[in-house]
């Protein structure tokens, strides 16, 4: 390993990054920028899809018997729920415990002690793993022996479903067109200080300098550019979700931010890496029309 | 060492810059290109260092066919020949003996290679007291002979300049000359284009002068013709 190579290499890179402190702080500004916004919006679909998915796992299903239902049906159908695999938990809900649910809910509204007879049925109340299965459970347990109706939050569970698709291809497309528009302004900030140092460039072709060898210290630069404009922007994230955090969960309760797990850390060394890659390939291409040969 | 055969060079703004030139120049030649401006010369320069690549003919320098290298080739090449230019072209960041060097770090040199020859040809060139100064920090004979020096330090069999001495007064280009004649008298071979009579007269060296892209004399032990009527030689 030689040493003084590496010492001359970083030594280029450093000369060329502190040389030009306006343009190298425009270039980390417009990474920055722009990862802040890519991670704010990956933020919002991340407690957004967070939400709805709490929100599908409260979903239950009610399986109401016939009110002549014998208790070798309602067996059957425990053995049903305990082998079929979608389903996470069940409860058994006599008609008695039924009727003191009702009145517990009902308390002041409805009289039900006028009541000479239990009119509920018994039921069991279904929760199922996967949101997208619910429907499919339910009509399954509808044919069951003694089984009179199955009951969920059937519009619900399809809109939430819906929004999730919804907000799954848009947030692609957004994404996408972030990106593209980040490598647009990145680029044409880079090729300024190309630009500026296209006679530099040109004097190491003339005494032999290979493409590669002239890219490399431009790219270094580039990936430093997007190193740092992450950093940046993942400092003001932090902050910006430490301060406004309990202030939005506060003021959208229904929400229920402060259940809602988002997992942080991926994000960040995802923007990271969408930071430095996008400097990287910016000088890659921007230094590309100056290399003659 | 060069071989230019029946090459012309058009270009893409519809100039013909060479028209069918044919030259040979031997190993250990010291060669003057003349001519006025916008014949040809810094065209044929820069055919030979893979500036320019021509629209007819072809080109040998040491055994290599130029006008079919392309990428990474190229950059071999420059880094087996030296190139001077009037305007010097030197890195104004960098220091002389950076600036040397650093022709030597894009060959891949080892550092201790690169500690050994810097000197060596720094001193070569007279600069060895100047090493730690910037470009702007020295006059135009000394940059000049910094430009010399990045040109030499790879040992190069052949060394091209482009008027050299066109930005140097009378004291500085006698010694700028001076010094070709040195590298020269080494093995290397220098094609030197330029304007200056009274340095191709007293040298008395090949002389090759081009007319509208065309060779329009070659002489031994020549002189510089100016515009008295061609053909008409100055006696020295």
């Amino acid at each position: 390993m030689d040493w003084g190579k590496v010492k001359f290499f970083l030594g280029e890179v450093g000369r060329n990054f502190t040389r030009n402190a306006g343009m190298q702080a425009t270039a980390i500004g417009t990474v920055a920028v722009t990862v802040v916004l890519l991670g704010l919006f990956l933020f919002v679909r991340l407690t957004l899809t967070g939400v709805g998915d709490r929100l599908l796992k409260q979903i239950e299903i009610s399986v109401y018997f016939h009110t002549d239902a014998t208790p070798a049906q309602e067996n059957h159908l425990r053995d049903v729920l305990r082998a079929d695999q979608r389903v996470t938990s069940f409860t058994f809900v006599p008609k008695a415990e039924g009727l003191k649910q009702l009145r517990r809910q009902t308390q002041g509204s409805i009289d039900v002690s006028m009541l000479t007879q239990n009119p509920l049925p018994d039921k069991f109340r279904v929760r199922v793993g996967d949101p997208s299965e619910v429907s499919a459970v339910a009509d399954a347990l509808r044919g069951e022996p003694g089984v009179a109706n199955v009951v969920y939050g059937k519009t619900i569970v399809g809109r939430l479903l819906q929004l999730g698709v919804v907000l799954r291809r848009v947030s692609i497309a957004l994404i996408v067109a972030l990106l593209c528009v980040a490598a647009i302004i990145i680029s044409n900030t880079i090729r300024l200080t190309v630009y500026a140092r296209r006679r530099e460039i040109a004097i190491m072709q003339l005494v032999g300098a290979t493409a590669t060898y002239v890219r490399m210290p431009f790219v270094c630069e580039g990936v430093l550019h997007g190193l740092l404009g992450s950093l940046v922007a993942l400092l003001i994230l932090g902050i910006g979700k430490a301060a406004l955090w309990s202030k939005l969960a506060l003021a959208l309760p229904w929400l229920e931010l402060n259940g809602t797990h988002v997992a942080l850390l991926p994000i960040a060394l995802q923007l990271l890496l969408v930071g430095v890659a996008i400097g990287a390939l910016s000088s890659w291409f921007s230094i590309g029309r100056y290399l003659r040969t | 060492m060069i071989s230019i055969r029946n090459v012309s060079l058009t270009y893409p703004n519809g100039v013909r810059a060479l028209d069918n030139v044919t030259l040979e120049i031997a190993k250990g030649d010291f060669l003057f290109l003349v001519g006025s401006s916008g014949t040809g010369k810094s065209s044929l320069l820069k055919l030979l260092y893979h500036d320019a690549i021509p629209s007819h003919g072809e080109i040998v320098v040491d055994g290599i066919r130029v006008d079919k290298l392309r990428g990474a080739r190229v950059a071999s090449l420059r880094r087996h020949l030296g190139v001077i230019f009037q305007d010097f072209k030197l890195l104004n960041d960098k220091t002389v003996w950076e600036n040397v060097a650093f022709a030597m770090h894009v060959t891949g040199a080892h550092t201790r290679e690169i500690e050994r020859q810097v000197p060596r040809t720094l001193d070569l060139v007279g600069l060895a007291h100047k090493s730690r100064m910037f470009p702007s920090e020295l006059s135009g004979g000394e940059q000049q002979r910094t430009a010399i020096a990045r040109a030499i330090v790879n040992n190069p069999k052949l060394l091209l300049c482009d008027e050299p001495t066109g930005n140097l007064d009378p004291e500085n280009t006698a010694e700028i000359m001076d010094l070709l004649m040195r590298i020269n008298t080494k093995g290397t071979t220098v094609v030197v284009a330029t304007h200056n009579q009274s340095v191709v007269d007293r040298m008395r060296k090949r002389v090759v002068r081009l007319e509208d892209g065309r060779i329009f004399t070659d002489e031994e032990r020549g002189f510089y013709y100016l515009g008295l009527g061609q053909g008409q030689v100055l006696s020295g």
